[in-house]
């Protein structure tokens, strides 16, 4: 089998808050997308006005 | 337009066709000044990861779908497919932010915005049915909770998630095929409709005024994939 | 004089001169919208989707390389009785009474119940059973029939075929009450107190045997045809005993874990279920036996709403009263600033 740098097949972390429980893999990647989309619509452009890309 | 053209079915279809999407329209080399931000890759983004989820997925299906789980070429093919998923969802997902925060379907783009959702919709039942033929125990567990939803709804009636055959069938060929078609649909009218103007601000006009270094496009509406 | 009818009138006359203003207005925009009669400027489309192509292609190769992906074994009815015999047995006894969750599940498998329904709408009901699942026969009967050389085993199914269902009925009542006491041998039998049981033990010690050996999932899986891609038959036995359950809440996959929108070890799973699964962890959802109807009702709802967005009045003029669009297209608005406008006093779209 490949051998994966990080060994991930271990029981996932949870992250608690009342009801809601969620493993910290799906956490992680909730929060990346919001980053990413925050920092799509915020990061400058290049070539802005008008100039080639 | 002769005599036999306006009979001629080919014809008729040739000249609604390229009426509707001329070449410069279908593979343009300019886009409108406004797109200037980055949230417009996510298009393009999401489409080249259904691509690689096909392409590696073909490569799983050349050597059958117990290969993965025998030697370690198949277990790489395996992965790239698995993450090609969670980047093309990741992908998706934001790009329907951006849109919806453009509110994209303004203009006549109302049937833009359907077929990418329901692109959506029909992508979720395509990667359910990838994993219930994982044939490992993730696919056990899946098959054996998921069918409840799909009996309450009567729908298990005709689509058993824990009968592999039918099962790979839909997930390597019949659903692929149907996602396949909505984004061919999706992108023909992007690229039909063109990219969503701005909102107007109250006596902004039409938008930025035309410098040197840009060019008005052809007909009307050439511009970008996302 | 009353003025009251008067002013009431004149108030829904000019909120009807309102609305019909808002919608010409709303209409105008969109015109406007149709068409980009503004600048362009020179763009690559091939070169950005070979990029794009590129970056995802890069980003799958080193995900696939620092975390490959899971692959946790199947469990097989061989494992599983040897692993936990005395839930294997007590399964198999409640399946052969039709006491299990598959025996006594409804459409479409059997006609035990009505399945689940939403107000009037029995959808399970209305399609029947299509894949029919007899538990005393297809877990049990038909398996151990096909054992052969063990003529004690054959009287012992002979016998309680033979026997009234009350009789059935009290030896497998008796003896799924003594396997809550039961314990594993170390050869992996199963050993109960004496009692009451008919040829259970018999019957049941042989179908032990021959699932330690791995005949029964061969017996599960070939029943109709030599070639076969239909596991339902050994995975709904399974999941009436506990070998799938307890693995599943070893990985986190349980519904009360938020499970379906997990995967197997820690690697992300599939977060874009999120909803779905929210609702079956709050009321009336969580505790309803219709529960699975009831999501998938709300969320065949809100999947409609999502597609028609455009056609939904304030859902669709979202994205003008919340100006995200200012972030998005300041660029543009930087280099055609408004001519003696104030800020911020934006048209309908």
């Amino acid at each position: 089998m490949t051998a994966a740098i990080f060994n991930l097949n271990h029981p996932a972390h949870t992250v608690h808050w009342h009801f809601f429980s969620m493993s910290v893999a799906n956490v992680v990647v909730i929060v990346v997308m919001l980053v990413v989309f925050a920092v799509a619509i915020l990061a400058p452009f290049p070539g802005h006005g008008g100039g080639e890309r | 337009m002769s005599s036999v053209s306006r009979k001629s079915w080919t014809a008729r279809a040739r000249e609604r066709a390229v009426g509707a999407l001329p070449p410069e329209k279908l593979l343009p080399d300019s886009q409108p000044s406004y797109m200037s931000s980055w949230i417009y890759v996510f298009g393009v983004l999401t489409l080249t990861s259904l691509i690689v989820i096909i392409a590696s997925g073909s490569i799983l299906a050349l050597k059958g779908p117990g290969w993965w789980h025998l030697t370690g070429i198949g277990h790489f093919f395996n992965s790239i497919h698995m993450w090609a998923v969670e980047l093309f969802f990741f992908f998706m997902v934001i790009h329907l932010w951006g849109k919806y925060w453009m509110a994209a379907w303004r203009g006549g783009r109302a049937r833009v915005w359907i077929t990418g959702a329901v692109t959506f919709l029909v992508a979720v039942p395509c990667a359910l049915s990838g994993y219930v033929s994982q044939q490992n125990f993730d696919s056990q567990w899946i098959s054996t909770q998921a069918k409840d939803a799909m009996n309450a709804a009567g729908i298990g009636a005709f689509w058993n998630l824990m009968n592999f055959g039918q099962m790979y069938s839909y997930h390597v060929f019949l659903l692929p095929l149907a996602v396949v078609a909505l984004v061919i649909a999706h992108v023909l009218l992007v690229r039909r409709h063109g990219i969503v103007p701005p909102f107007q601000l109250s006596g902004a006009g039409a938008g930025a005024k035309p410098t040197s270094a840009a060019r008005r496009a052809p007909d009307s509406g050439s511009e970008g994939t996302s | 004089m009353s003025h009251e009818p008067d002013d009431s009138r004149a108030a829904d006359s000019s909120e009807a001169v309102g609305r019909a203003g808002r919608r010409r207005e709303r209409r105008r925009a969109d015109e406007a919208a149709r068409e980009w009669k503004g600048a362009y400027r020179p763009y690559d489309i091939l070169r950005e989707a070979t990029i794009a192509l590129g970056v995802v292609l890069g980003l799958a190769l080193v995900l696939t390389i620092l975390f490959s992906s899971p692959d946790l074994k199947p469990s097989t009815v061989q494992t599983w009785s040897r692993s936990d015999p005395v839930d294997f047995v007590t399964t198999a006894t409640t399946e052969l009474d039709d006491s299990s969750i598959t025996g006594s599940y409804g459409p479409p498998y059997n006609h035990a119940s009505d399945g689940q329904n939403i107000w009037f709408i029995h959808l399970a009901k209305w399609f029947g059973v299509s894949h029919p699942i007899n538990t005393a026969q297809d877990f049990v009967l038909a398996p151990l029939r096909s054992i052969t050389g063990q003529p004690a085993l054959q009287t012992a199914v002979s016998t309680y075929e033979a026997a009234p269902a009350n009789t059935q009925t009290t030896w497998t009542s008796a003896y799924e009450k003594a396997l809550g006491n039961a314990s594993a041998k170390p050869g992996g039998s199963v050993s109960v107190k004496p009692g009451n049981y008919g040829p259970l033990p018999t019957m049941m010690g042989s179908l032990l045997t021959f699932a330690q050996s791995g005949g029964l999932d061969g017996a599960l899986l070939t029943s109709k045809q030599f070639y076969q891609t239909d596991y339902t038959k050994p995975l709904m036995f399974m999941s009436d005993g506990g070998v799938l359950v307890n693995r599943a809440m070893q990985q986190h996959l349980l519904g009360t874990q938020w499970g379906m929108m997990n995967e197997t070890g820690s690697y992300p799973g599939q977060v874009w279920l999120w909803l779905y699964t929210f609702w079956y962890q709050i009321k009336p959802f969580s505790t309803s036996t219709n529960a699975d109807i009831l999501v998938l009702a709300v969320m065949g709802v809100l999947s409609l709403a999502f597609v028609l967005i455009p056609f939904i009045p304030g859902v669709r003029d979202v994205p003008r009263r919340i100006p995200v669009y200012k972030l998005i297209w300041r660029d543009h608005y930087r280099s055609a600033p408004p001519a003696g406008t104030s800020a911020g006093h934006t048209e309908e779209a």
